[in-house]
């Protein structure tokens, strides 16, 4: 049994198909790699997903029950979490505040009073290595700290699925190895991931699986080794004379130079 | 949850101590005034009955600065409406009191009541709106609500609703100190609860909010109910308090402007910021309005006193003390980036 199905989506914006019949499912304990071109709709196909926007046709199932349609709030405390691009978090409060409402609010079982949460917000900050930035203001992160924190506010929530919205973009290799590492350990304690990624050694190193969306259709789904090799993906990303040259190096090995930019926002 | 909260700093403490102390001496020696011993103390504000007046006024409007900041400063929706609810809570005692003839008592129990089942019904369409567009929203709430009770030959029309005279001083200064109280144990409780936490975060990023499964709907709803029912209260003693309502005197779009000025300039999202707003600027308010010409120049004071506020000092004074604020071209540069103007 699939523990996430997509069946079918689709999301127009106006004019736009932003999404077209998207269709893929996700075994429990897989790290599941989303990758594409700008605007290929990775992002909107995460914003369907965790409730922010309604789908116009298809179904979302989770867990054998179907979540399409429900608001965003009760899709979070079904145990489905997740991380935006652009990293969103509460200005006003502290590290460990911030890390504390996923635990506050999130949490499937049971209510968690203030004090609770700030202590299971302490270890999941421990996790992402910001145990000791805890009582920063937000300001005073930076940026690889504050995607550490938009990963810390979701694992608080303790989900059974990560959504992680392209975690490692503007990130140097030292820190992308360092957050692989903890993609990696999340993953060792029995959560389930999809990864929206540009970073083509974070697919091929940590993904079971990947699917390729281009122009808001589903290109190819398979082995991450696979299907970097397609001649259809590397056409989507560099262009047709590329692809007929083939050969691995054309592939893309590092498509993007962006770093968190608004791609398919 | 409390280091969010930092201790103001000395000298803004001293104030506060200092202020909180004038105010309790007073509030302790209000039952001695036009007595004889009052009058032997030779206290003059405890002889004067324009004391009282101007205390139970600073008092009125600490409940409607602070119930605003519930909505306005903790949840980020600047409610230009508000100003509604303290006419209907007003308007529920007065047709109770003077049409039903009901006790006093008894009527300003439901003074709450309605103003919030009213938020309730306005809340859920128009807190799907954000930023400009619930503030326009929200002032046509208010000026319409005032023109139809203006309109309603069962409630006076425009002639108002008398209510019997209530001669004691003493009772609608102690019931506003009591409202007053009251909307600032309120905010206490919400800033150390979770649903605190809940209205912080659907300030800060509403959609982060919801995915990390805040009922944002829920939260802004009931927000938008709690600063209802703390107004009403505020509007339902008045009613008694002043004898006679009409639109003119319990739906006035400058009350409104006045409670979100107050709790700007205190410290918006702050528990004491509405409190040390209200009793500065009416006192402010109080003393320029029987000076003519002073009363229209300081209007156009209040418009630029608010817009200096915004820009300089974003987070109000309490924070220009005790925290980070500073008045510099840097702060500037800062707060119209992060307003986006």
């Amino acid at each position: 049994m699939s523990q996430l199905a997509v069946r079918g989506v689709s999301k127009r914006f106006g004019g736009v198909a932003a999404l077209t019949e998207v269709t893929f499912s996700v075994e429990p304990g897989e790290i599941f790699g989303i990758i594409g071109p700008n605007g290929a709709g990775k992002t909107t196909l995460l914003n369907c997903i965790s409730g922010l926007y309604d789908t116009d046709a298809g179904e979302i199932r989770w867990e054998d029950r179907s979540i399409t349609g429900l608001p965003a709030h009760r899709i979070a405390r079904l145990g489905i979490g997740r991380t935006f691009q652009i990293v969103r978090p509460f200005g006003s409060m502290t590290v460990r505040e911030n890390a504390a409402t996923g635990a506050l609010f999130g949490q499937p079982s049971g209510r968690l009073q203030p004090r609770q949460a700030l202590a299971y917000a302490d270890t999941v900050l421990d996790l992402v290595g910001l145990a000791a930035k805890r009582d920063y203001p937000v300001r005073r992160l930076t940026v690889p700290d504050r995607k550490r924190l938009e990963v810390a506010r979701a694992l608080a929530m303790r989900p059974r699925l990560l959504l992680l919205d392209e975690v490692m973009a503007g990130l140097n290799p030292v820190e992308i190895e360092q957050a692989l590492d903890m993609v990696r350990q999340v993953n060792r304690q029995g959560v389930t991931m999809v990864l929206i990624e540009h970073v083509m050694r974070v697919i091929v190193g940590v993904c079971t699986r990947a699917l390729v969306l281009n122009f808001g259709r589903p290109l190819i789904e398979g082995k991450p080794e696979a299907v970097l090799r397609d001649p259809r993906v590397i056409e989507a990303y560099l262009g047709e004379r590329y692809a007929r040259q083939g050969g691995p190096d054309a592939s893309p090995t590092q498509a993007d130079g962006e770093g968190g930019g608004g791609a398919g926002q | 949850m409390t280091q969010r909260f930092r201790p103001p700093a000395t000298a803004l403490r001293r104030l506060f101590v200092g202020g909180a102390a004038i105010a309790l001496v007073y509030v302790v020696l209000a039952p001695l005034s036009s007595t004889d011993a009052g009058q032997q103390l030779g206290l003059p504000f405890l002889t004067d009955r324009l004391w009282f007046r101007v205390a139970t006024t600073v008092a009125m409007f600490v409940v409607l600065a602070s119930a605003w900041n519930i909505i306005g400063g903790l949840t980020g929706y600047a409610s230009f409406g508000n100003v509604a609810f303290f006419g209907l809570g007003a308007y529920t005692t007065g047709v109770l009191v003077s049409l039903r003839q009901w006790p006093f008592g008894l009527a300003l129990l439901l003074a709450p009541v309605v103003p919030a089942l009213f938020a309730l019904v306005i809340g859920i369409p128009l807190l799907r709106l954000h930023g400009h567009y619930f503030a326009v929203a929200s002032l046509g709430v208010g000026v319409a609500v005032g023109e139809v009770v203006n309109n309603l030959q069962p409630l006076g029309a425009s002639t108002g609703l008398f209510l019997p005279i209530v001669r004691s001083n003493l009772l609608f200064f102690y019931l506003m100190l009591a409202a007053a109280a009251l909307a600032v144990l309120v905010t206490w409780v919400i800033l150390h609860t979770r649903f605190g936490y809940g209205l912080l975060a659907i300030r800060e990023n509403e959609e982060a909010a919801a995915v990390i499964g805040v009922n944002t709907t829920f939260y802004k709803v009931a927000a938008l109910m709690i600063a209802a029912a703390l107004t009403g209260l505020a509007g339902g003693i008045f009613a008694q308090w002043n004898t006679f309502i009409n639109q003119e005197n319990v739906f006035p779009i400058e009350y409104n402007v006045e409670m979100i000025l107050m709790a700007v300039l205190g410290g918006a999202g702050t528990l004491l910021g509405p409190v040390a707003g209200a009793v500065t600027l009416e006192l402010v308010i109080l003393r320029l309005a029987g000076g003519g010409a002073a009363a229209a120049y300081s209007q156009i004071g209040l418009g630029v006193l608010l817009a200096v506020t915004v820009i300089f000092l974003p987070r109000g004074v309490i924070d220009f003390f005790g925290g980070q604020s500073r008045l510099s071209l840097w702060a500037l540069r800062r707060s119209l980036r992060e307003t986006s103007v």
